[in-house]
């Protein structure tokens, strides 16, 4: 993106100097640390009377599988719910922050969270971090206004959009709204097309895997329905089990040296053994 | 910055083979990916180079075919010079050369090669890429092998390099055994591997002669 | 796959226009985002408000320009309540200038701003990416642009009609989607005058292509089908 302009300091905003010298030591070989990255399908639409949120349920670091039954669909109000992709701790850290700010803003008011409210929360706070809080989020939620779905890059952009999907199963997913999406769908159409995009990018696509979860919200409900499909059952498991019997390791040699008893400490008698 | 133009890719999957007394089964699954996606959920990654000797390979799957190609040739003309079969041994040979010859510029392949010896035992062989290889009593490669092979090590436990004198590697299962362990190990790696899945392909090799069985992996 | 680059920032690879006429001011934008080479969305909304009867065309980072629009409305808020009348197209461009000039390094954003004023009617200014600001009859921007230069020289008039100047934006950016890949999806106008203001909308496959000589085909076999027999090649 944009370059710093020379002999220009900055004048405010945070300090990314640390980035800067992570991307070098990334470019001269040294590898970070790895963390997991919710290489992922998550999808939202807007039907007939609320939104319906879904997402997968695999975390993946590199080509291993890390947890195969996570949860994608964040807490934010209990209006409303946020789809998270990108680096797992920036996704479940920045939902978090948010939704307690949500809830200080409830106490102090007494009224129900808008929608509006969150996106424009959680779009500040990544516009901040310029990029490098990898949080892609589907945001949806029914406010007094009506129903809502955003989406939120990590740059800070967002959009609004009757569907909506992110996350490097998106494409999958979204090959399926842009051709069965229409206005008015009813809860259980809106459900099963939500189902339908999530199984697109779960077969699809490597990152993405495991269960649908969806989380349906309509004025005053909110259901989550946690393992809403479960299309990938385990296919073989032997039918004699397996036991790990002792002493299976070669022993080559074995000696045993005693320890030795250490001498007690005694204290010195009517000594200024306190003294400094 | 663009990344620089690479010559090679990486198309996933995972091999395993098990050598027995009087048998060998040599497994690859049906997957081939690139990246994050999906090239076809049914690619064969095993190639019959003579009747008693099965190779299975992974990595990049335009190399894996030119070395299948090359090997096939070779034994081809070894065939009109010789009027027989090759060897699995020999082959064995044969691939660790082949890979070799590439030595500067190597395939892209991560080989096992199963099969019966003069014998009739079961015999494995299995490869880095530039050719270094090791006659075993059972063996995985591909992207799911750090997976498979403690499973392997723990249930068919080779006799240790150190004792004398010096054991044979063969795994002391029945036929059947080692077929529903290489079930168990592939669904169990499908598991927790993105690049393993679809289908488990086995080829069984014995004095009957060769017999091929699938069963279902996850598609996910 | 991965050379899709979807991981880049959002941008707006963008058509955006403003044309002055006699009364009032038209703006105009395409409706395409993308991450790379994904649309990321086909049906966005560039032109932002400002105010009443002041607007905003976006183009370069999505994030950057939308955070330079909330800044601004929320600025002319505050000037609106303090002053007791709304801010003119002027001050409105002028803190835009001010946000983009002082903030230059981390910003990349080339905006559009129109409007209509009781002191100075309608009013096109332009604020390229380094803080510069032009005020000028009609301005074009964004990626798409570049193919519009020689169009507008050659079609532009002053003191035109509300009607031919919405025909000239309708046609200049369904031009630029027809060569610009980073252009495309639906054409957006708003129309800004004393009596206030209007949105339209003109769906894609409404647009022309500009070039449909070019008989389409869906595959080579529909080719060979319409002649007799294949010719054969010769040397």
């Amino acid at each position: 993106m944009s370059t710093p302009e020379v002999g220009v300091p900055r004048k405010g905003g945070f300090n990314f100097d640390l980035c800067r010298r992570n991307e070098m030591l990334f470019s001269k070989g040294i590898k970070p640390p790895s963390f997991l990255k919710t290489g992922t399908t998550i999808v939202g639409l807007v039907f007939k009377d609320g939104v319906v949120l879904g997402a997968d349920t695999r975390a993946t670091e590199g080509p291993i599988v890390a947890d195969k039954n996570c949860e994608k669909i964040h807490y934010m109000a209990p209006n409303i719910y946020c789809c998270g992709a990108g680096t797992a701790a920036d996704t479940e850290a920045v939902t978090d922050m948010i939704s307690s700010q949500l809830q200080m803003h409830r106490y102090a008011t007494g009224r129900e969270s808008r929608v509006v409210t969150s996106l424009t929360l959680l779009k500040s706070h990544l516009f901040s971090y310029q990029g490098h809080v990898s949080a892609a989020l589907v945001l949806g939620g029914v406010d007094v206004t009506g129903p809502h779905l955003h989406t939120i890059y990590p740059h800070g952009s967002t959009d609004t959009l009757p569907y909506a999907t992110m996350g490097s199963g998106s494409l999958a997913a979204m090959a399926v709204f842009e051709s069965k999406y229409k206005e008015g769908l009813t809860r259980e159409e809106g459900i099963e097309l939500v189902a339908e995009a999530i199984c697109s990018g779960i077969f699809n696509d490597l990152g993405s895997g495991s269960n649908v979860d969806v989380c349906v919200i309509t004025k005053g409900k909110t259901e989550y329905l946690r393992s809403h499909q479960l299309p990938n059952p385990r296919t073989y498991v032997s039918s004699k089990g397996y036991t790990f019997s002792k002493g299976l390791t070669e022993v080559l040699s074995t000696k045993i040296t005693p320890l030795k008893q250490k001498q007690a400490d005694t204290v010195p008698e009517g000594g200024d053994f306190m003294e400094e | 910055m663009g990344s620089r133009w690479s010559p090679y890719d990486n198309n996933g999957g995972t091999c395993v083979a098990i050598a027995g007394a009087n048998y060998c089964v040599v497994a690859a699954d049906t997957r081939m990916s690139t990246g994050y996606s999906i090239l076809t959920r049914e690619y064969s990654k095993t190639c019959k180079l003579a009747d008693k000797c099965v190779l299975a390979s992974s990595g990049f799957q335009a190399d894996v075919r030119a070395l299948q190609k090359n090997l096939s040739a070779k034994h081809l003309f070894y065939q009109h010079q010789h009027n027989k079969q090759m060897s699995c041994p020999a082959m064995g040979q044969l691939l660790s050369n082949t890979l070799y010859y590439k030595r500067f510029f190597p395939y892209y392949a991560f080989n096992v090669l199963g099969g019966l010896d003069n014998e009739g035992k079961g015999c494995v062989f299995t490869y880095d890429a530039v050719g270094s290889y090791e006659r075993v009593g059972y063996s995985t490669q591909g992207s799911g092998s750090s997976l498979i092979m403690p499973v392997l090590d723990n249930q068919l436990k080779s006799p240790s390099p150190l004792l004398l004198p010096a054991k044979d590697a063969i795994t002391p299962l029945s036929e059947s055994e080692a077929v529903d362990l290489v079930k168990d190990v592939f669904a169990s790696a499908t598991e927790r591997d993105i690049y393993t899945g679809d289908k488990v392909e086995i080829v069984i090799i014995n004095d009957v002669g060769i017999r091929r069985e699938y069963i279902d992996l996850r598609k996910d | 796959m991965e050379d899709m680059n979807l991981n880049a920032p959002h941008s707006m690879g963008t058509t955006i226009i403003g044309v002055t006429y006699a009364g009032g001011v038209i703006l105009g934008a395409d409706s395409r985002t993308s991450t790379g080479m994904y649309v990321a969305n086909r049906a966005s909304d560039k032109i932002t408000q400002l105010d009443d009867n002041i607007y905003l065309c976006r183009s370069g980072s999505a994030a950057d320009t939308q955070i330079i629009s909330d800044y601004v409305r929320y600025f002319l808020h505050q000037h609106t309540i303090q002053q007791g009348q709304p801010a003119t197209v002027k001050v409105a461009s002028n803190l835009i200038r001010l946000l983009s000039y002082q903030n230059k390094s981390m910003l990349q954003a080339g905006m559009i701003v129109g409007g209509w004023d009781k002191h100075e009617g309608g009013q096109i200014y332009s604020i390229p990416l380094g803080g510069t600001i032009l005020k000028q009859p009609f301005a074009i921007g964004g990626s798409g642009s570049s193919y519009l230069y020689g169009f507008f020289d050659q079609a532009w008039k002053e003191e035109m009609t509300k009607e031919e100047a919405e025909s000239l934006v309708v046609k200049a950016v369904s031009l630029a989607i027809a060569r610009d890949g980073a252009s495309g999806g639906v054409v957006r106008t708003v129309t800004i005058n004393a009596d206030g203001v209007t949105r339209k909308f003109y769906p894609g496959d409404s647009l022309p292509l500009w070039h449909d000589e070019v008989v389409a085909h869906n595959s080579f076999l529909d080719i060979l089908a319409g002649s007799s027999s294949p010719e054969p090649m010769s040397t």
